[in-house]
């Protein structure tokens, strides 16, 4: 297998790449003015390692994958064009309003408790790029009113005079019936053709999202007209710098929904949040490869703490109504929980509770923790891991930043100790125990809450902030192990590396299963067959358009169900792909029941009230080849030479602990190491406390092990 | 016998047989916190670490955040959906010590009533009892909670025979077979009109609910799926929260649980005390009026006095309206309090924990049988009739000891809108299901203008922060409810000044797919503002319900579009369709039977404004007047600014003119302060206005005219006629002389015979 995934983070490029049998890691800086730039440098550094040049590697892989956070950074920077809305009359402030609680979406919860505090974000269309055209569709997909082309291209008219440089159009009811949304598009096209100069883009909603609720789906809508331009430019220039350096195939982008498809095959919402995405699929296929059933995946950074969960069942996880940056989208994501907790989160002392108090505030890498000393002044996770001696100030991250104890120690005094009456050390104690529950309060609720017992799963740990705190919030939710994957540094793009081409299709439906007012079994299938038929179709096509052989595609059948008229909506997996018998419906029925009895409790099943399938999904795919992960099965009991000692302080202990300091390179596969003790990685440390035991694996993966 | 002896006799005796356990004044009037027990002392002594006490009670944080997602997920009410609930743990006196931080802050202090309730009358009752497995549900206002259409549900937590605390959930589950479908009728003339009444009570054992006891509760509402699915969604999180907390006590020992409980509401009453101590000591008065009962158009007088002293803040309410004995719009004095602190909550404190300590340095001051402290005979379904305009007394109030305050935890704002503008409906649905709830959109109130800017338009209700006001493909898809406009700002819906609220949106409603289908409504200020600007700010406008019928709005869509218009103005000033009947009403619409494509028409109300307008940016209002949000006439008549009609462009020199010229005539208009007030003021009310409760004299509560007045500590409730007899009345006046005008004409006719 020859391949290059890169993920294009915010910061580094981090890039994985497979040349027959050998796995090399490396990195780059992000280079947000031309992401070609950062991508092929660190593609030449890996290249390096090999003594091949970049052509001679790009000329022979098989595929050349990627995820990139250019979306998000183009939503923060908020740099897109000039969008015009079109939809219902009637409707026009529905995007303005954005259903009231907007105003605290993408928001920390103190933000949004407070009212009197409430902005809402920038819009991304001014209300005089919004225009309404007299039409109605009611919710069967009955026209009620039907569409004027006089009217619409008065209105699209007003849009032009206005600036648009680009049209979405989301009219009330589309998914269930688009044709008012395709007429809008032929009078506009009809208007502006294509082949003129003032050409612009088109996006029907019901094309970016199937589901019902029109704030959410026009949103996603106009979020994806709004990267449209700048994600094809970036992509476009990095396509054309691989053909230059002689690759000849498509270029594969990660979604965010776990699968990757050609830049023809890909809306631009569908890239946002892709490298934290592709980390989950990297712990998806380890979890395999390790025999591993339930692993909780947590990567730490400087400002944020994600969680994803894979569990034996096999569950999938989404989020249906993700919220990007400030937006609520209704576009389905993989499910990943981010915590703001990292190594900049700001510690304080709390009066109200006389007690220490992290985050959610951080110091971020501007100016970043007081002992970077870049201007910060707030005490933060790093600074107390450093007093407590868990950092190594001549040799954090690998020596290419410089930090200083003495005013880690001057911004704990002065912001947390004093305050609170405490000692420096008692103080930074208070902030890695804070910080480490409120990690691990976080992880709790997250598994919990889907009906796991945390303490049947091992934690993952990659991210650079991870590796040091592991042991802490594993130890506070009772998991007893924890595991540092191979190329933990690079995790993203080898997850990256290792994903099947997927695309979801899914359609709102309002089938009752089982009616209880009527007391009525569904005894007609045609509209759950027509549905699941007509995503497959739209699945297959997909695939197709990219080169797929149609005898290749696989195909999964999903549907959101719930009891009676509830909010929530449980995911189920069909055990077949179509109905065709009683058998199949109480089937339906028996598997909607223990997923939900799992979520909620065994009794809480409500089906006296009715059992209804709100969303039918399809999930279309094509498997490719994927890595090969082994996980170590060797023991070495020799011991490695410390490189040096320092005492370390740990909040369970009153006293510091003399803690041998190991280089990563010095401890060998197989090797056993007990806690206290600390191992250092260019970038990151991994920090076994007390009473936990490492073991180290292949490829810098190791293991840790609480004593029982 | 001795005196003594004979008088213990008799209470025993009068003790022994008690009618029927009655809402307990001793519980339901008291908002303080049950003082520390020995056991709580005892547990405090042996859990002292601060650090440890704040993990274990992030722990309890945690647990009642999941039970809130879960009650969220599972329950089948519109309310449930929006927010309109909490989850929580009250301490093993009853108090709320933590709740959920999503959900509805009003609750916080309101839960603590039913809790102390069992504890006090079940708990060593041989036919009730408490025990671990039991559970308690309760949904009378007049034992705790908001209104009726609240439902709660408690389960006790017991250690080792050790009753530690209850965990629990209320949800506001809408429809309760009250007299008029959705839970909230503003039709009900007494308290047995608005549906099931439940006191306390054990309604399953060992986590499991009685059938029978399901049943009779399912048979006396008219969506017994929602009343399914509302108890299991609610046993089933206090449950969760129980077995969290029940970890808890294994990880950390019994001790630190119930420390936790007692030091977090303590401290977070000294902390709100500390703050308090920093505003200047004085007292701020304000006066708001209600402008009707739901059912008739009258003037209901908030009076209120707020005056702090130390670390205390006195709420005085005395001389307010009294109450209305066949009307729903009266409060309980519990309610009132619960209302109240979500001013604290929301709106100065956002910052501090949710539980019913916050409240604790607060005393508030009522007249008995006042509107706002109502007779257990008094009904109370609308109770945020009287209870929203009281917090808005409260709101405008405080800003005045803010600004000299020495914390601060938020910005400074005017009257948020405060009224709930949407629709409650009843009937069969589009699938033939009976249903009969309340529309999420009401959760659009427009936000205050704040010291240094804008509000935002429709954002948030004044009793929860991130509600929702869904999304209408949802709606229509359950219920046969079409808007033709579901939430479009409307111009000029305003409270203007230097920074001004954010504007309220119009919807247009009608009724599709039904065979039976009604539409009710509930808000006030059609007549006067319910809410108010401060520091020169205006208030918002006053909106009325305005119907359209005789017109099938879906036969115009197919043969008139031409017709169609999409604002309440243009509809109501064009009266476009032939032949159709336009009117406008109060909003206290009850239950109304709607037609096919007929239109039903509510505006949601604008924060109040902030500063004087004549200190408005010029660009400001040029970029409001480009989103078409004000009139021309707006930008000239209020904030007098000359800018261009067509691009909006501002002509500085000529607004500094015009605002100079304003300035002027406002001197001009101005009088010196008592001459203003020896001709405002006069001895009674007016003579023509139904007014209830003090003019001059706080002591002296007027009953709806000048000639009839009771004394302020003896209130005598007041009885309204039916609207449709007064009509009947009206209409038998006009017949009356119709008839006496017709008789000469007779008599000239039968002359000329």
């Amino acid at each position: 297998m020859r391949r290059v995934s890169v993920d294009i983070g915010g910061t580094f490029t981090d890039c994985f790449l497979v040349y027959d049998g050998q796995y090399i890691e490396a990195k780059a800086l992000t280079t947000h003015h031309n992401l070609a730039s950062g991508f092929m440098e660190a593609l030449e550094n890996a290249c390096a390692e090999l003594n091949l040049s970049i052509g001679q590697v790009l000329s022979t892989v098989d595929a050349v994958r990627y995820a990139t956070t250019l979306g998000t950074n183009a939503l923060i920077e908020r740099n897109g064009p000039r969008i015009g809305l079109v939809t219902t009359a009637g409707f026009e402030s529905t995007v303005p309003l954005m259903r009231a609680r907007g105003y605290g979406d993408g928001l920390a919860h103190a933000e949004q408790m407070d009212l009197p505090g409430a902005d809402r974000p920038k819009p991304l269309i001014p209300m005089t790029m919004i225009v309404g055209i007299k039409e109605r569709i009611d919710y069967k997909g009955t026209v009620n009113l039907s569409v004027e082309e006089e009217d619409v291209r008065a209105q699209v008219r007003k849009l032009v005079d206005e600036g648009c440089q680009g049209f979405v159009v989301a009219l009330t009811n589309a998914v269930v019936n688009p044709a008012h949304e395709k007429e809008v598009e032929r009078i506009i096209l009809n208007e502006y053709p294509t082949y003129v100069l003032g050409a612009t883009p088109i996006v029907l909603s019901h094309r970016v999202a199937g589901r019902k609720a029109e704030y959410s789906r026009t949103m996603s809508a106009i979020l994806d007209a709004y990267l449209h331009d700048q994600m094809y430019h970036g992509m476009s220039s990095l396509e054309v710098a691989l053909r230059r350096n002689g690759y000849a195939r498509p270029m594969l982008l990660v979604h965010n929904t776990s699968g990757m498809a050609q830049l023809n095959s890909t809306h631009s919402l569908q890239t946002i949040h892709s490298g934290p995405v592709a980390g989950l699929e990297a712990t998806n296929y380890l979890a395999e490869q390790f025999a591993e059933p339930n692993v909780i995946a947590t990567d730490m950074g400087g400002t944020s703490f994600d969680i994803g969960l894979v569990t034996a069942d096999g569950v999938k996880f989404y989020d249906f109504n993700p919220v990007i940056d400030r937006w609520l989208v209704s576009t389905p994501m993989t499910y990943l929980h981010t915590l703001g907790a990292g190594g900049g989160s700001i510690a304080r002392f709390d009066g109200l509770w006389n007690a220490v108090e992290v985050g959610p505030e951080s110091a971020g890498s501007d100016p970043g923790p007081a002992c970077y000393g870049r201007g910060g002044k707030l005490a933060t996770t790093t600074d107390a891991n450093l007093v407590l001696g868990y950092l190594d100030p001549d040799n954090y991250a690998g020596g290419t930043i410089k930090i200083n104890r003495r005013r880690a120690e001057r911004a704990i005094e002065e912001t947390v100790a004093k305050p609170a009456g405490l000692t420096l050390i008692e103080a930074a104690k208070a902030i890695k125990r804070k910080v480490d529950a409120n990690m691990a309060s976080a992880i709790f609720k997250e598994v919990a809450v889907k009906g796991y017992d945390p303490q049947h799963f091992t934690i993952l740990s990659y991210g650079g902030g991870a590796p040091i705190h592991a042991c802490g919030y594993a130890g506070e939710i009772g998991v007893a192990k924890i595991l540092i994957p191979p190329f933990s540094s690079v995790f993203a793009a080898l997850g990256a590396g290792n994903m099947n081409q997927l695309h979801i299709h899914e359609k709102s439906l309002y089938l009752m299963l089982y009616d209880a007012t009527f007391r009525h079994v569904l005894e007609d299938y045609t509209v759950f067959n027509q549905t699941v038929e007509e995503l497959e179709e739209r699945g297959r096509e997909d695939l197709v358009r990219q080169g797929v052989d149609p005898k290749d595609v696989q195909t999964r059948v999903e549907m959101d169900m719930r009891y009676g008229n509830q909010l929530a909506q449980v995911s189920v997996m069909s055990p077949s792909p179509r109905l065709s018998s009683p058998h199949d419906v109480i089937a339906l029925l028996d598997k909607f029941s223990n997923n939900y009895a799992q979520r909620f409790g065994e009794g809480s099943q409500a089906p006296e009230a009715g059992v209804r399938i709100n969303v039918l999904r399809v999930v279309s795919y094509v498997e490719h080849e994927r890595l090969t992960l082994e996980r170590s099965t060797a023991s070495n009991d020799d011991q490695p030479k410390a490189r040096t000692e320092r005492p370390c302080y740990f909040p369970q202990l009153d006293d510091p602990v003399p803690t041998p300091v190991y280089d990563h390179s010095d401890v060998a596969e197989g090797m056993h190491l007990a806690g206290p003790a600390l191992i250092e990685t260019p970038r990151t440390t991994y920090l076994v406390e007390p009473g936990w035991n490492l073991t180290m694996g292949r490829m810098g993966s190791a293991v840790m092990v609480r004593d029982a | 016998m001795g005196g003594d002896q004979e008088k213990s006799v008799i209470e025993k005796f009068l003790e022994e047989n008690v009618l029927f356990l009655g809402p307990d004044p001793e519980i339901m009037e008291d908002h303080s916190l049950v003082p520390a027990s020995e056991r709580e002392l005892e547990a405090l002594g042996n859990f002292d670490d601060s650090d440890k006490i704040n993990l274990v009670r992030h722990k309890l944080q945690t647990a009642c955040n999941e039970s809130f997602d879960m009650v969220e997920q599972m329950g089948a009410a519109p309310g449930a959906k929006w927010g309109d609930l909490i989850s929580g743990v009250w301490s093993m006196h009853g108090d709320l010590a933590m709740a959920s931080m999503g959900g509805v802050l009003i609750f916080s202090v309101l839960t603590q009533h039913p809790t102390k309730f069992i504890l006090k009358y079940w708990r060593d009752d041989p036919t009730v009892g408490l025990k671990p497995g039991d559970i308690f549900m309760h949904n009378d206002a007049r034992y705790g909670n908001i209104h009726n259409t609240d439902q709660s549900l408690m389960i006790p937590l017991f250690h080792e025979g050790q009753l530690i605390c209850f965990t629990g959930a209320i949800v506001h589950e809408g429809e309760n077979g009250a007299c008029e479908p959705g839970g909230m009728p503003s039709a009900a003339e007494s308290p047995f009109d608005e549906g099931l009444k439940m006191s306390p009570i054990l309604v399953g054992e060992h986590y499991e609910f009685r059938r029978d006891l399901m049943t009779f509760l399912q048979n006396s509402v008219r969506e017994p799926k929602l009343q399914l699915e509302g108890m299991k969604s609610k046993l089933f999180a206090a449950m969760r929260m129980k077995s969290r907390i029940d970890d808890i006590i294994t990880e950390y020992g019994v001790d630190a649980v119930i420390a936790t409980l007692r030091k977090t509401m303590t401290d977070t009453e000294q902390e709100t005390r500390r703050r308090l101590a920093t505003w200047p000591d004085g007292k701020v008065r304000t006066n708001l009026f209600a402008d009707g009962t739901l059912r008739e158009n009258c003037l209901i007088k908030i009076r209120c006095e707020l005056d702090k002293r130390g670390d205390e803040l006195t709420i005085d309410f005395r001389g307010s309206s009294p109450e209305f004995l066949n009307r729903a719009n009266n409060t309980v004095l519990a309610s009132l309090k619960g209302m109240l602190a979500q001013e604290f909550l929301s709106f100065v404190w956002p910052d501090l924990p949710r539980n019913q300590a916050v409240f604790a340095p607060m005393k508030v001051l009522t007249d008995d049988r006042s509107t706002l402290h109502c007779s257990p005979e008094a009904p109370n379904a609308q109770s945020m009739m009287t209870f929203f305009p009281s917090f808005t007394a409260v709101q405008i109030g405080v800003p005045k000891f803010l600004y000299s305050a020495g914390h601060r935890a938020t910005d400074i704002i005017a009257g948020w809108y405060n009224m709930i503008v949407t629709f409650i409906y009843g009937g069969v649905n589009q699938y033939g299901e009976l249903v009969g709830n309340v529309c999420a959109d009401l959760n659009g109130m427009g936000g205050a203008a704040r010291w240094n800017r804008d509000g935002e338009h429709s954002i948030a209700p004044i009793f929860a922060p991130m509600a929702d006001i869904g999304e209408q493909e949802l709606i229509e898809e359950e219920v046969p409810i079409m808007k033709i406009v579901p939430n479009k700002l409307m111009k000029d819906a305003n409270g203007f000044g230097k920074f001004r609220g954010g504007h309220g949106y119009q919807q247009i409603a009608t009724m599709k797919d039904s065979s039976m289908w009604g539409f009710m409504c509930c808000s006030i200020g059609s007549k006067f503002p319910t809410t108010m600007g401060i520091f020169g700010g205006y208030a918002p406008g006053c909106y009325p319900l305005c119907k359209v019928k005789g017109v099938n709005v879906f036969e115009v869509m197919k043969d008139r579009r031409d017709l169609l218009r999409y604002t309440i103005e243009d509809i109501m000033n064009d009266q476009p369709f032939p032949g159709a009947k336009y009117t406008t009403h109060h909003m206290g619409m009850q239950l109304e039977f709607a037609q096919p494509g007929e239109l039903f028409m509510l505006t949601q109300g604008s924060g109040g404004g902030y500063g004087d307008v004549l200190e408005r940016e010029p660009e400001a209002v040029s970029q409001e007047y480009l989103d078409a949000l004000i009139s021309m006439n707006t930008v000239k008549n209020i904030y007098h600014v000359v800018l261009d009609e067509e691009s909006g462009a501002v002509d500085l020199k000529a607004t500094e003119k015009a605002r100079k010229a304003e300035r002027k005539k406002r001197i001009k208009r101005g009088k010196p302060y008592e001459e203003f007030v020896a001709q405002w003021e006069t001895e009674h009310p007016p003579k023509n206005l139904p007014y209830y409760g003090s003019w001059k004299d706080r002591d002296l509560i007027y009953r709806g005219s000048r000639d009839d007045t009771c004394p302020a500590d003896a209130i005598v409730p007041v009885m309204m006629p039916n609207p449709k007899d007064v009509r009947i009345a009206e209409l038998e006046r006009e017949l009356e002389a119709c008839k006496r005008a017709a008789k000469p004409r007779k008599k000239a006719a039968k002359a000329r015979k």
